[in-house]
């Protein structure tokens, strides 16, 4: 109970409270402007946190992440462009509403959907992460090991596009994770002799090049500006929201459930939650036909799913520090930073930190409601800043925020190399979120397989010699086979129907 | 076209880096070392280079026979040249801001990329001053990150 308490005061003071403040008018601005994500806005936020306590620096974090993706859906509203991507599932009904002039009814209908899932997240990740830490106290490093490749080898099946696009770039991750001294032997690798790289590659520059200044690339490279504008609408924001929830309340339950589940899926972040949260809405619909043609049932879906999945994302990052999409990849890179070390044990230093994250997590859904309203009501300002003035402020941001870290100019270097390549590799629909859980999860995988090495004596049976380390071997294995098993399966399917055919 | 250089890209990476990752040294205990995982790694840039440039082929080959479209599209060089301006702004601040100072570094980058969009000149320069001074105050008196100054020294 004093921990709780503890937790509580943590988070109840006027640092924190103005933290989240200011965090949900950034996450919304943010959100609100096409071509800038919710995780680019989570990098862009990572070197201001440095200088921050660690529950204000989290909490930051959690509130510009969950307000981005709501308001992400305002500009997906009103122009058809998705704030993020996280917004695309829907985009079509949100706008076609828009068109009819229920924009301020869809958005009324989008807010309270994301509040509902941000906090069924929220319950989800304090009721079954303690459980799940306990169990994680049993694990060695085997067992890491494993859950790591699974980690990875699940970002690699889950990503949208080619597999072997998101396996090499999931390879440019793990690469980029092994610069600097080894930890076993202390022999330093890729170095190239720079001092600045003996210590490994800062993954804050990292996510900056690979997210923002690949965003700005991309922006320079075309011809747009996103500022086709039509009429704002003035229809009521939450006068028709009742009626749609009792209607639609089992679509919020099982769109919240879909994208806890589908966040906690390491690589699979709220964008994929809310794809497949419609598909399956749609599937499951009374009115299928509608879906696609201005229907808020697929809304509903789509948009509990994707604030849902935020939280989803948390439940693996802290028991086991094995990040759900790229925001929680960050995350967890900050709170290595802040010494609160993810994994089981964070659940029993009696320090309060974790309940004060529950908290915080509680207040960030808590506040998108106020928030969230004065920007559906405001949303002209949000809309009509000309990305041509945003767009070079920012990369100021960028470069300032990467020297910062070390005060080096080394991790500007490192911000543009790696921007210039992921921004290639965007523009030829290689998927981000491998690389990035690469690099998070690379010193993990590597360490754990190098001390399980040493302590079996080279012996590689040793890895399914524990029942726990079996299962997960069993389950990466079973999932790297699954294409194959896909395909024998189909044949076998085929030849059975074909051979029916026959006999008939 | 562009997957299959990319694919040859990774492999050829995928060389250099195992190439790189023979020279560290192994472990006594063990009979690898810190060069197994970026050799993996080489290994894995060369099978994934090999399947993306595999894949290609077939592709390429019709494109080629039907005198596609595609390469016309490659050849539009000025939206591939306007992309690189952010990496050109990055290079100029890390070249002149020792000398003329992040603020001013950061204001005449904001100045000319407003500008390259088609921003007016008034509105880019009002923005670039006060941008660039709000960063650099932030970070510098608020953050306590050592800048570099540069001609803003003699602003007192």
């Amino acid at each position: 109970m004093d921990t709780i308490l503890l937790g509580l005061q943590l988070v109840f003071n006027v640092e924190t409270l103005l933290v989240i403040l200011a965090a949900s008018v950034f996450g919304v601005f943010v959100g609100a402007v096409p071509g800038l994500t919710a995780t680019m806005a989570v990098a862009l936020l990572v070197p201001i946190t440095f200088y921050m306590d660690p529950v204000p620096a989290i909490a930051a974090i959690v509130t510009t992440s969950a307000m981005a993706i709501f308001s992400g859906d305002i500009p997906a509203t009103y122009l058809n462009i998705p704030g993020t991507p996280s917004s695309a599932a829907y985009v079509g009904d949100s706008h076609l509403l828009a068109r009819s002039g229920r924009a301020r009814e869809t958005l009324g209908v989008n807010l309270v959907c994301s509040v509902f899932g941000g906090i069924f997240g929220t319950i989800i990740l304090v009721f079954v992460s303690p459980s799940l830490a306990e169990v994680a106290l049993q694990f060695s490093s085997f067992e890491y090991f494993w859950l790591a490749l699974l980690g990875l080898s699940c970002s690699i099946f889950i990503a949208i596009g080619s597999r072997v696009k998101a396996f090499l770039s999931l390879m440019i991750g793990l690469l980029l994770s092994t610069v600097g001294l080894d930890m076993m032997s202390g022999a330093p690798r890729f170095t190239f002799g720079i001092p600045d790289l003996m210590a490994g590659i800062n993954f804050i520059p990292v996510m900056i090049g690979m997210f923002a200044l690949n965003e700005l690339m991309l922006f320079y490279g075309s011809r747009g500006d996103g500022k086709a504008m039509p009429s704002l609408s003035k229809d009521s924001v939450f006068t028709q929201v009742p009626g749609h929830l009792k209607a639609y309340w089992p679509n919020m339950f099982r769109g919240g459930s879909i994208g806890t589940l589908i966040g906690a899926l390491p690589g699979a972040g709220a964008d994929i939650a809310a794809w497949i949260s419609y598909a399956v809405g749609k599937g499951r619909s009374k009115q299928k036909d509608a879906y696609g043609t201005g229907h808020i049932e697929g809304i509903v879906d789509a948009s509990s799913a994707n604030n849902s999945g935020i939280s989803g994302a948390w439940v693996p990052a802290l028991v086991f520090g094995i990040p759900g999409d790229s925001i929680t990849a960050i995350v967890i890179g900050v709170l290595y930073m802040k010494g609160m070390n993810p994994g089981p044990t964070i659940f029993m230093d009696g320090s309060g930190l974790i309940y004060a994250l529950f908290v915080v997590f509680f207040l960030a859904n808590l506040v998108m409601l106020p928030i969230g309203y004065a920007a559906i009501r405001s949303a002209k300002v949000f809309i009509l800043t000309p990305r041509k003035v945003l767009m070079p402020i920012i990369l100021c941001f960028c470069i300032v925020g990467a020297f910062s870290i070390n005060n080096s100019i080394t991790d500007v270097w490192i911000m543009l190399i790696i921007g210039a390549v992921a921004s290639i590799l965007a523009r030829c629909d290689f998927p981000m979120a491998p690389a990035i859980l690469g690099l998070v999860l690379g010193t993990t995988l590597e360490n754990n397989f190098m001390s399980s090495m040493l302590k079996s004596n080279g012996d590689l049976l040793a890895f399914f010699s524990r029942p726990i380390s079996a299962g997960l071997g069993a389950l990466v294995i079973l999932l790297w086979l699954s294409p194959l098993l896909t395909v024998a399966y189909k044949k076998f399917k085929n030849a059975n129907s074909n051979k029916a055919q026959e006999l008939s | 076209m562009r997957d299959f250089i990319l694919g040859l890209a990774f492999m050829l990476s995928g060389c250099i880096v195992i190439y790189v990752a023979r020279q560290y040294p192994t472990m006594a205990s063990l009979q690898f070392g810190p060069s197994l995982f970026p050799s993996l790694i080489g290994g894995g840039f060369l099978i994934g280079g090999l399947f993306l440039s595999a894949k290609q082929v077939p592709v390429l080959k019709a494109q080629y026979a039907a005198n596609a479209a595609e390469r016309d599209r490659l050849l539009q060089i000025r939206p591939l040249l306007a992309s690189l301006l952010p990496c050109v702004m990055i290079v100029f601040y890390i070249i002149t801001s020792e000398f003329l100072g992040a603020a001013v570094s950061l204001a005449i980058g904001i100045f000319a990329l407003m500008l390259f969009r088609k921003a007016s000149l008034l509105l880019s320069l009002v923005v670039s001053i006060l941008a660039s001074l709000i960063i650099y105050f932030i970070f510098s008196t608020y953050l306590l990150i050592p800048l570099p100054e540069g001609l803003m020294r003699f602003w007192g």
